[in-house]
């Protein structure tokens, strides 16, 4: 058997010290070690962004990382998106414009709209789709992901 | 009638647990002490199997069994939804490229999968059928074996089965113009982000089958078949599926799992591989042959059809796709004479299911392009030609149907007018439009129970699985207008056999309808019940009160239900609890057994631009219009009608199977097979809806989100053939075969 | 996936002296958005897998020394993207970093693996060779200046020796005003591996360098010296007489699924007059 290595992360703002084996993707760590169900598998080879988190504010395809390459990094999964109860207003808007179908992509599709608004809060209707492109959504719910990205970054922008 | 819920879009049912990551797939129920699996598969399409070691296999420390068939009870049991053709495990053959051999299970997945590649397998490879050309040469190899149909004529061929519908005799010479053609349509996948998933475990004298199943109680029934328990020891938990599209309604790796489950006396998981999925489950690919007669004004004389669908190597429900998928094949206009030949050709592919549009798509596309044909040899207007024969509100467009149901003629017009169909376009811009029909259930049967309590909140349980479509939202509008509670009120239960009422299937856009009514139904003798209480309460008599639409007026003053079920229940307290039955029953000498429950109907039309030079088409504006007699909760509706567009958009424009010489399939997963992202849509998008309350479910609702799928090929290769002066007729159209078709077009105008 | 053991190297001595010895049984990580997938999918069973990313001699980023712009083995697809030096001497390798993969893709992959995993689709090497890049290659004995044509050998292998590998990747500043620009061919707009790729740079004195990938075993790389192509007066059948002895060393497999050798040397040639345009109209524009 392959030997366990020590490691350290933040997971939404939690501390975490696991002994993963160098074999399992973070992606494995989230779902199984910690039960962060929200982070899911679909394609198992970075097409599809269902299992899209960020890592050190970057957004990535959890497959696509071993467990112990995140040693150190801090990270965000669709369940750190709300704080105390309270939702996150990419959240929000994915329930008030229809964003959400059978639901399974909706986790990696937050964490890559936060993603995309950190880098660039005001993007234009084709930056969003360029930005969303790596999540894949089959009940074809595109359209109103796109709107609920801009409705968060035009209501960031009356804020200002 | 004045509503207060229905016809609004509150939140999607489950909508919180889904933006949190809170709500539970199969894929993310742990039980304790569950064992993981492993399919073992050949990469062979067609082979015989001589011996499968599985010694190595076993020695892989955490590995606690390897079942092949030899360890099933003999003969390997069998099932299907349509005949039990289907082994649980390959029985002596490999009849497509995926079928799995044996089933390793193990305390993890890595032990699991070690052992897959230590199962050593000779196999010896069979001559492989795997297009409708190879299936119906004499020369094919049997792809079923004949003892399975004993009776059927059709057994020493790959046909399953060849099914007539239509009217009149084709007469030639009655047509100015026949226009002649054959189409093909695609072998693709479902594709639900969600891979299929499924856990059995002993439950008790019993056993208990997660799946991320569509129709669990069709589950239910085969599994308590294959054990031989009774339907109360087989508990199937079905929890919401993260998409279905039809390729999750029926059985598939969830009996080798029991018998794994129960050999083994606990849980056991298996979560499948996308690429695993595209070997699971596939839709119809279809050759349809069509000789269309018009007179010269473009009056349709005759439509002659011929589809020959390609199934996979078990039925599964494929057979029902073809008879249900080309019966409407003349589509939604008068047509005197229609006749329509279709084959259910099996095939060593994996098996093909149910799939958005149950097998209308293949044909529509065919019927419709054939209609654009002829209005640009006619000289007719190709939005005028649709409208001459579409048939009107209550004509009998099927002689032996339900009559048209909805006023048909305003959908088109409102998607022509949304395209600005009569407004001259840019040169390089071209507009299609096309209609698609479909029929919504034939039979069908939905029990419901409702139960209002004290603190005048509500629980529905049905039997419905949602799987995106929103059926939890619908049912809780319903029951929340009908017993006049806030929607916020209403909790729906759904997914287990055990404690929720029986419901047939999920399928056919019937939920709306079929449990709609029946959740109606158990809301209404809720409000018999609490007519009944109140008179005693208030000691007047029955006729003095009325319940309806949430509620309740009494002599004296009105007030909704809520407000007055406390009383009603006095001082006990409790609920009141209603249950709903709605069925529709079969029909004996109908040809499917059953007519339309309702007609789903729908118009799209686009405009594109066509870069000569690659291929490349540009979807500049997309509008679909479906007659849904009434939206529940529009934003619902839309949001059901953009995805069937986009899904549409998929075969259209970029999905197939590739497959080898040998009928392996070389596209499996993610990377090699395309379906739209983000950057892939329409410049412009505008989905509406029809709404004249000539629906049969509540308030006047029709079934939807399948009817804007059917015609998406059709109006896309109309314009496409409108700026290249060709109709294409293979999809996907990919640049590169649009790119071709230019070529030849300029090979021929232009000779060397 | 199979067993291995995670090696995390702190220098570049001690990770040369580690493939010394376990070479074949190992293999290299860095953005691991390809190695992850042969992993997956059991294409390899490396008995290690050694992390180069806690080596802070290649943590060297993207810097200018001595007329050249040195990119280190960690630097991600993304930073390449946002780097102002690439983008004032090198735009053509953003537009090729910009179509790899998605973004969390690009977050990841790095421009040294896109290089040493020789696809001949990897969108980042026709720009690369089109800038004349030298890969830096690392071992146990003197570190080597390999230019990036000589790199390649064949789809999937490269000149790269036992115990070697790559710790940067050079680009020399140009001397010469030169506009370029690299674009390419896909089955759909979204993220996606590419049928066709192609990259052309124009200096100011009309020599025009071409670039094509994934119509062959390896990306190819053609000079031309006429100056017809920079010529706004030659004629267009000039023109495609060039092109078509540029283009003449395509050889697209049959076996591909993506795209047939029919169509896909129809598409070099739109490609290259539309990524001769952008580069002209770069050029014109001062430079890029």
């Amino acid at each position: 058997m392959e030997k366990l290595v020590p490691i350290e992360m933040n997971i939404n703002y939690q501390h975490y010290r696991l002994n993963v084996s160098p074999i399992k993707r973070l992606l494995d760590v989230l779902r199984e070690d910690l039960d962060l169900i929200g982070t899911k598998e679909c394609c198992g080879i970075g097409e599809c962004g269902a299992c899209t988190v960020l890592v050190n504010g970057r957004a990535i395809n959890s497959c696509l990382m071993l467990a112990v390459e995140a040693d150190g990094a801090d990270i965000l999964t669709a369940e750190g998106l709300s704080n105390n109860g309270r939702l996150d207003s990419l959240q929000e808007a994915f329930l008030e414009k229809g964003a959400v179908q059978c639901g399974f992509c909706i986790p990696g599709q937050l964490i890559a709209a936060k993603y995309l608004l950190t880098q660039n809060p005001h993007p234009t209707r084709q930056e969003v789709e360029e930005g969303m492109a790596g999540n894949l959504c089959r009940c074809g719910g595109y359209e109103r992901i796109i709107d609920a990205v801009i409705s968060v970054a035009e209501k960031g922008e009356k804020q200002k | 009638m004045n509503l207060q819920t229905v016809g609004t879009s509150p939140h999607r049912g489950g909508g919180f647990e889904r933006i949190t990551g809170q709500q539970k797939y199969v894929a993310d129920i742990k039980l304790s002490g569950m064992l993981e699996s492993k399919l073992v598969t050949i990469d062979s399409a067609h082979a015989k199997i001589l011996s499968i070691d599985t010694t190595d296999a076993k020695k892989i420390p955490g590995v606690r069994l390897v079942m092949t068939s030899a360890d099933l009870p003999q003969p390997v049991p069998r099932f299907g939804p349509q005949i039990a053709d289907r082994p649980v495990l390959a029985d002596g053959e490999v009849k497509f490229h995926g079928e799995p051999v044996a089933l390793v299970v193990a305390e993890t997945i890595e032990a699991a999968e070690e052992a897959v590649r230590l199962v050593n397998v000779q196999y010896e490879e069979l001559p492989v059928a795997f297009t409708v050309a190879t299936a119906l040469d004499p020369a094919a190899p049997l792809v079923m074996d004949a003892s399975l149909r004993p009776d059927e004529p059709l057994a020493k061929t790959n046909i399953f089965k060849e099914h007539h519908f239509g009217w009149g005799e084709i007469d030639d010479s009655k047509a100015d113009l026949i226009v002649d053609n054959t189409y093909s349509f695609p072998m693709v996948t479902q594709f639900a982000i969600e891979p299929h998933a499924f856990i059995a475990a002993p439950d008790k004298d019993g056993i208990a089958v997660w799946s991320t199943i569509q129709h669990p109680y069709w589950l239910q029934k085969i599994l308590a078949n294959l054990l031989n328990l009774p339907l109360s020891k087989v508990r199937v938990y079905a929890p919401d599926p993260g998409g279905g599209f039809g390729g999750k309604q029926h059985t598939k790796y969830e009996p080798a799992l029991v018998f794994a489950a129960v050999k083994l006396g606990c849980p056991v998981r298996l979560v499948l591989t996308l690429e695993e999925t595209f070997q699971a489950v596939r839709r119809t690919s279809c050759d349809t042959h069509i000789r269309t007669g018009f007179t010269r004004d473009g009056k349709i004389v005759f439509q002659d059809i011929t589809a020959n669908y390609l199934l996979g190597a078990y039925v599964d429900i494929a057979d029902r796709v073809v008879a249900k998928g080309s019966y409407a094949g003349a589509g939604p206009y008068n047509v005197p004479v229609v006749r329509i030949v279709s084959r259910s050709i099996l095939s060593h592919t994996p098996p093909a299911t149910a799939f958005r549009g149950f097998g209308n798509p293949e044909v529509n596309w065919a019927v419709e392009s054939n209609i654009d044909e002829a209005a640009r040899l006619l000289g007719i207007d190709r939005l005028e030609i649709r409208l001459r024969n579409l048939a009107e509100k209550g004509d009998k467009f099927i002689p032996y149907d339900k009559p048209s149901d909805g006023n048909w003629r305003q959908t088109v017009l409102r998607a022509a007018e949304l395209i600005e169909w009569q407004k001259p376009l840019l040169p390089s811009h071209h507009r299609g439009i096309a209609v698609g029909i479909k029929l919504g259930p034939t039979t069908g049967l939905s029990y419901s129970l409702v139960r209002l309590l004290v603190d005048g909140s509500v629980i529905v349980s049905c039997g419905t699985s949602d799987m995106g479509q929103g059926a939890r939202t619908v049912f809780a509008q319903i029951a929340a207008e009908e017993l006049g509670v806030p929607y916020e009120k209403v909790n729906v239960i759904m997914g287990d056999t055990a404690t929720v009422l029986y419901d047939q299937q999920t399928s056919a856009s019937r939920s709306t309808v079929l449990m709609g009514n029946s959740v109606l139904k158990a809301c209404y003798s809720i409000h018999a019940q609490l007519k009944t209480r109140l008179a005693k309460v208030y000691q007047i008599d029955e006729s003095e009160i009325t319940v309806e639409h949430g509620k309740v007026k009494l002599p004296d003053r009105e007030a909704p239900i809520a407000e007055l079920i406390k009383s009603a229940l006095g001082k006990l307290g409790g609920e009141i609890v209603g249950v709903g039955e709605e069925r529709k029953d079969a029909e004996k000498d109908h040809p499917l057994g059953g007519s339309a429950c309702f007609y789903e109907f729908n118009c799209t039309a686009i405009e594109a631009e066509v870069d000569k030079n690659t291929g490349d088409i540009t979807i500049t504006r997309y509008v679909t219009v479906s007659d849904v007699g009434k939206s529940i909760n529009p934003m619902q509706v839309h949001m059901q009608d953009e995805g069937a567009a986009v899904q549409g958009l998929g075969h259209t424009l970029m999905e197939h199977y590739i497959f080898d010489e040998k009928g392996r399939i070389r596209n499996l997963g993610a990377a090699d097979y395309r379906i739209l992202t983000t950057m892939d849509l329409p410049k412009e998008f505008y989905s509406e809806t029809v709404e004249n309350a000539d629906g049969p479910g509540p308030y006047g609702a029709k079934g939807m989100s399948e009817g804007a799928l059917l015609c998406v090929s059709a109006a896309v290769a109309c314009a496409v053939g409108d700026a290249i002066g060709t109709t294409i007729k293979d999809l996907p159209l990919t640049p590169e075969r649009v790119w071709t078709a230019i070529q030849t077009q300029k090979s021929i105008s232009s000779p060397q | 996936m199979h067993d291995f053991e995670y090696i995390r190297p702190k220098t570049i001595d001690e990770a040369v002296s580690f493939l010394d010895v376990h070479g074949p049984d190992a293999r290299i990580l860095a953005g691991g958005t390809d190695l992850l997938i042969q992993l997956r999918n059991n294409d390899i069973q490396p008995s290690f897998v050694l992390d180069l990313k806690n080596i802070p001699e290649l943590q060297t980023g993207i810097q200018m020394k001595n007329g050249f712009v040195s990119i280190g083995a960690t630097v991600t697809m993304s930073e390449l993207i946002m780097n102002p030096l690439i983008d004032r001497y090198f735009p053509a390798l953003i537009d090729a970093a910009e179509v790899v993969g998605s973004v969390q893709i690009r977050n990841r992959a790095t421009l040294v693996g896109n290089i040493c995993n020789a696809s001949p689709a990897a969108d980042s090497a026709p720009p690369l060779l089109v800038y004349g890049a030298e890969v830096i290659a690392v071992g146990s004995k003197e570190a080597r200046h390999i230019p990036l044509n000589d790199f390649f050998v064949r789809s999937g292998v490269t000149i790269l020796q036992k115990g070697e590998f790559v710790a940067s990747i050079e680009l020399p500043v140009p001397r010469k005003k030169m506009g370029a620009a690299h674009v390419r061919r896909t089955r759909r707009r979204g993220h996606d591996l590419a049928s066709v790729t192609l990259c052309c740079g124009v200096e100011e004195t009309g020599t025009v360098r071409l670039c094509y990938g994934s119509v062959g075993p390896r990306p190819i790389l053609v000079v031309d010296e006429s100056g017809v192509l920079a010529d706004e007066r030659a004629s267009e059948e000039a023109k495609a007489a060039i092109f078509e002895s540029m283009f003449a060393q395509a050889s697209p497999s049959k076996k591909s699924m993506r795209a047939s050798p029919a169509y896909r040397l129809a598409m070099l040639r739109v490609l290259g007059r539309q990524a001769l345009k952008l580069a002209l109209e770069r050029l014109h524009e001062g430079g890029k």
